[in-house]
């Protein structure tokens, strides 16, 4: 009986040990990464004073990288800065403005003001316009817009160099001259989505909607590449552009809306840092071309580095200032 | 309007049923995958089952191989099939998802067939020997008889697997009824959306009731007393449902 009940209790004890040894542990390495994240963020001598600037990244490499980019250039300027990641939806990013989770995220100009508008379709290649409205758009929210980007991350129709070189092809509008429609590849709302089939439609007077295959995301590359597909609809931005070698088809005739890359930011932001953060975060901007961030997710799609060593690496290329 | 109202929208709609991209040809084609899946699976599985249950030997092991075909994601496997003939210019065609899809048939068939065959009552393979029957005789007229209803199973179970999961075709643009499922989405049309996972249900539940009467109609004598087919592999011990004269 005896001889029987030690080891048991000694198990007990024994158990109890290692789980508060356990729980020690998981508090030292909790203490360690807020330590190391809160030395990460405080590390810069003169850090202005005011509210932390919370970045929105969505969860893809581009959003990522902006994210990332315009954190670690407040970041060289003196501001407290952290990455909060969200989900991919732009309703979790415009909830987490209004909960107040983050008060700044990278966004797409054409894009975000047809969310806020419910797809009215106003959004348009104009700009100027676009912006305009967008504005409109945001102020009821306590939100603005930045100066946006040169670069533009739009629907894109890319054929492979050597389909551009045998059909004669490098702009949309050349498809009206082809004998006979091309054969499409891309994601499945290209049917109604106004900047794709019905846009080449009704600006180029071109039908695609007879040769068209709607594929995933992850295989319209694959399919391109493997001739499967003449044109493929991607990202203007899409890293395999470059690395590929493909031929971004010009868009001669303003189909595409302009959803050049805008920094959306809370008016509580602006009123805390004024014309100093905006002037950091607009020098950035200037800088983002269309070219520029292909070559970014390129290094992110294809190299597979992370957002955080290509950001950096980029502005140590190119010093804001 | 509301998503059933959409959905008895785009089914009344005669236009949606005819043409290329029609209802119509759309379950055509996921029966057609589906089919191409299951026959070329239970010709792989069936044999190779019979033979390593007859065998009574390296089942364990050729077991834990298929299975490996149901730990597999088919959407991964999908799109890797869908790399491979891409580069052969097939990618846009029936077979990454008609191999995709036999993959993942092959498990249960294999595993019934093998346990159908490995369960067979040592007395009655001792018996079947005894009467001089050579081992092949053995495996044709005493035990292939005898796992019949396991074998049945493991097509049904595979089938309806196949005929459900023939949707993820669609995401790498073959057109089944998937097709109105991925559309659905991207093109946030409750109506399709609805329609073909009502469509794809149908079709499943309707091979699963089908397979389960000619199942039933094959080894009568395997049913159990509510008239349900057997699952499960039956114990050893029970095996005496068999009635000798039945079959064969």
């Amino acid at each position: 009986m005896h001889k029987g009940a030690l080891p048991g209790g000694e198990a007990m004890t024994k158990t109890m040990k290692s789980t508060t040894l356990l729980i020690v542990a998981l508090l030292a390495a909790l203490g360690l990464i807020a330590s190391a994240c809160s030395s990460d963020d405080t590390a810069d001598a003169g850090t202005t004073q005011g509210p932390q600037i919370i970045l929105g990244a969505q969860d893809f490499g581009e959003s990522a990288i902006l994210a990332e980019i315009y954190s670690q250039a407040l970041a060289d300027a003196g501001y407290d800065t952290r990455i909060q990641t969200l989900g991919g939806f732009r309703d979790i990013s415009m909830g987490a403005f209004a909960s107040g989770e983050i008060n700044f995220a990278p966004e797409y100009v054409a894009s975000l003001l047809e969310f806020l508008n419910d797809n009215a379709g106003t959004a348009s290649g104009n700009l100027s316009t676009t912006l305009a409205e967008l504005q409109t758009e945001l102020e009821p929210l306590g939100l603005e817009a930045l100066e946006p980007a040169p670069g533009v991350d739009t629907n894109a129709f890319v054929v492979t160099a050597e389909t551009s070189e045998r059909l004669g092809i490098t702009k949309l509008s050349d498809l009206a001259n082809l004998d006979s429609p091309i054969k499409l590849g891309g994601p499945a709302d290209c049917e109604t989505n106004p900047f794709c089939i019905p846009g080449l439609r009704s600006v180029y007077d071109v039908d695609l909607s007879g040769s068209f295959v709607g594929l995933d995301s992850g295989v319209v590359a694959t399919a391109l590449g493997n001739g499967e597909i003449d044109m493929a609809v991607l990202f203007s931005t899409d890293g395999r552009i470059a690395s590929e070698n493909w031929v971004l088809l010009e868009d001669d005739q303003n189909l595409l809306a302009a959803d050049n890359i805008v920094p959306v930011v809370t008016a509580e932001l602006i009123d805390a840092y004024g014309e100093a953060m905006a002037k950091v975060v607009n020098a950035v901007s200037q800088k983002l071309t269309t070219p520029v961030l292909i070559e970014l997710n390129r290094q992110f799609d294809v190299d597979k580095q992370s957002a955080r060593d290509i950001a950096a690496a980029w502005l140590a290329d190119n010093p804001i200032g | 309007m509301s998503a059933i109202g959409e959905f008895i929208d785009y089914v009344t709609t005669a236009g949606n049923w005819t043409g290329p991209k029609g209802l119509l040809r759309l379950t055509v084609n996921q029966l057609l995958v589906s089919g191409i899946a299951v026959v070329v699976a239970a010709a792989i599985a069936v044999p190779a089952g019979l033979g390593f249950g007859h065998v009574r030997r390296g089942g364990l092991a050729a077991v834990s191989v298929a299975n490996i075909g149901r730990a597999l994601p088919s959407f991964a496997v999908l799109v890797l099939a869908f790399g491979v003939f891409s580069q052969a210019g097939r990618g846009l065609s029936i077979w990454p998802t008609a191999i995709a899809l036999t993959l993942l048939a092959i498990p249960p068939m294999f595993t019934n067939t093998y346990t159908g065959v490995r369960g067979v009552d040592p007395r009655i393979r001792d018996a079947a020997a005894g009467v001089g029957m050579r081992r092949s005789q053995q495996l044709w007229k005493v035990e292939a008889p005898i796992a019949l209803p396991l074998v049945m199973t493991g097509i049904r179970v595979s089938a309806t697997q196949v005929v459900a999961t023939a949707t993820l075709g669609a995401w790498v643009g073959f057109q089944c009824l998937g097709t109105l499922i991925f559309e659905g989405f991207a093109q946030q049309n409750d109506g399709k959306i609805i329609t073909g996972a009502v469509l794809v249900s149908v079709l499943t539940i309707s091979i699963e009731v089908a397979l389960s009467k000619l199942e039933r109609r094959l080894s009568p004598w395997a049913t159990t007393p509510s008239g349900g087919p057997v699952d499960e592999p039956p114990d050893p011990t029970l095996a005496s449902p068999f009635h000798p004269g039945r079959p064969a």
